[in-house]
């Protein structure tokens, strides 16, 4: 926390190197975030890059009274990312869930037992696929609290809503989570489910 | 506690958020429903699948990237300049030929004779390096000359000792032994032959002295060769 605002301060100060140490801090961490709501690495690393520059325009704005930077970064980010969503509605209607589900009964199913490695790969493909069907307030309240490990007090100053509301939606998010993954398992096929705890 | 309570506190159940007295409430109702312990086990899958979750890791230019539309180029450092000017030097092709021309040049004031701390004028001429390495190199043959010169006497020396020692030893198993006088020795010496290995003796001192004398003089007359064509 104080390194950051020591970073911070050498930023404003004009101090390029500073900025950059403060880009390799967070870069990872935004880029996930982005990654988590998009789906996509490509608009992730477009959307980092976007949510970094207007850090950096902004970065004077940042009152250390309001919470700590990451909050402050994780805030800037995911208005970006809500700004995106809404740009991108209409392009994203054109593909529908049915066109998603139906790519993943073209996977073929492997035929031996998968190494560890492929099999958390899976994992994680199956799990960013039922993110994506997650509605966007739902999929942010779980994204920052059980993938970004933030606390419900970050993750209501992030959003800018009360706790009990962020509480409720990260209860019913995983709720929905739970019901879409049960559901995809159920269109891979048991051969794949039996690999559930 | 209905399904619809349990729904809404399994986040917190599973977190540990929940009082004694409600969490009591809802471990009862979770072992009487089958369905209630269905969710909050799905609930529990979806979590542990989260925390599971590795973060994905971004392309490695993304910050270069970054940095480019913030900053604009950076300029580099003085040490990242030094760094950047001395990188070449470092190869081996661009070493291995500086290291060979330190080395060739070192040959050449070491054969030119040349002290760096007290260069003249007359040092720089590549004339003058050219004489003191031909001096320097007659020098050495003369040397090595010399040296085998003196080997050879040696050698000449050692191997007219075995002869002569050889040839006397013959001698003295050719001379007839008189007969020994009455209660005379048979292991004496005759006067007549100690004379004869004396004379032997002083021979061999002669033969000896004199491969000396003409090994030496052929190793002075090298040096000298070698001192004449040494003079510019």
């Amino acid at each position: 926390m104080n390194q950051d605002l020591e970073l911070l301060k050498r930023c404003l100060t004009g101090e390029n190197s500073a900025w950059e140490d403060l880009l390799r801090v967070y870069t990872r961490k935004i880029y996930n975030l982005c990654y988590r709501f998009t789906g996509r690495t490509d608009e992730a690393e477009d959307l980092t890059q976007e949510v970094f520059i207007k850090i950096y325009q902004t970065l004077r704005s940042y009152d250390a009274g309001q919470g700590s930077f990451s909050t402050w970064l994780h805030r800037v980010a995911r208005n970006h990312l809500v700004d995106h969503y809404r740009r991108t509605k209409k392009d994203r209607m054109t593909s529908s869930i049915e066109d998603d589900l139906a790519t993943l009964e073209e996977k073929p199913s492997p035929g031996v037992e998968p190494t560890g490695h492929v099999e958390a790969r899976e994992r994680q493909e199956l799990l960013q696929q039922a993110l994506d069907r997650l509605s966007p307030d739902l999929r942010e309240a779980v994204v920052l609290r059980d993938l970004h490990d933030l606390d419900y007090l970050e993750v209501a100053q992030v959003l800018g809503v009360p706790q009990g509301t962020v509480k409720s939606r990260i209860n019913r998010g995983r709720l929905e989570l739970a019901r879409v993954l049960k559901r995809m398992e159920g269109v891979r096929g048991p051969a794949e489910a039996g690999s559930e705890p | 506690m209905t399904h619809l309570e349990i729904e809404n506190l399994a986040s917190d159940y599973l977190e540990g958020l929940l009082d004694p007295a409600s969490r009591a409430t809802v471990e009862a109702h979770l072992t009487e429903c089958a369905a209630c312990r269905g969710l909050v086990g799905d609930i529990r899958r979806v979590l542990e699948l989260c925390r599971s979750a590795e973060e994905v890791d971004p392309a490695p230019w993304l910050v270069s990237k970054i940095l480019l539309a913030t900053v604009g180029e950076r300029k580099p450092t003085l040490l990242e300049q030094l760094t950047a000017l001395f990188r070449p030097l470092v190869q081996p092709r661009v070493a291995y030929p500086i290291a060979m021309t330190v080395f060739a040049f070192s040959i050449i004031i070491n054969a030119a004779g040349l002290t760096l701390r007290n260069l003249r004028f007359e040092d720089l001429n590549p004339r003058t390096w050219y004489y003191r390495a031909d001096r320097a190199g007659h020098l050495m043959y003369a040397r090595a000359e010399k040296f085998y010169y003196d080997l050879r006497v040696v050698y000449e020396i050692e191997s007219r000792f075995r002869q002569l020692r050889g040839q006397s030893q013959d001698q003295e198993e050719q001379a007839p032994k008189p007969a020994a006088p009455g209660g005379g020795s048979t292991q004496g010496t005759p006067p007549g032959q100690t004379q004869l290995a004396s004379t032997e003796g002083s021979r061999v001192e002669a033969t000896v002295q004199a491969g000396w004398a003409s090994s030496a003089v052929g190793a002075q007359s090298g040096l000298a060769r070698a001192g004449r064509s040494q003079t510019p």
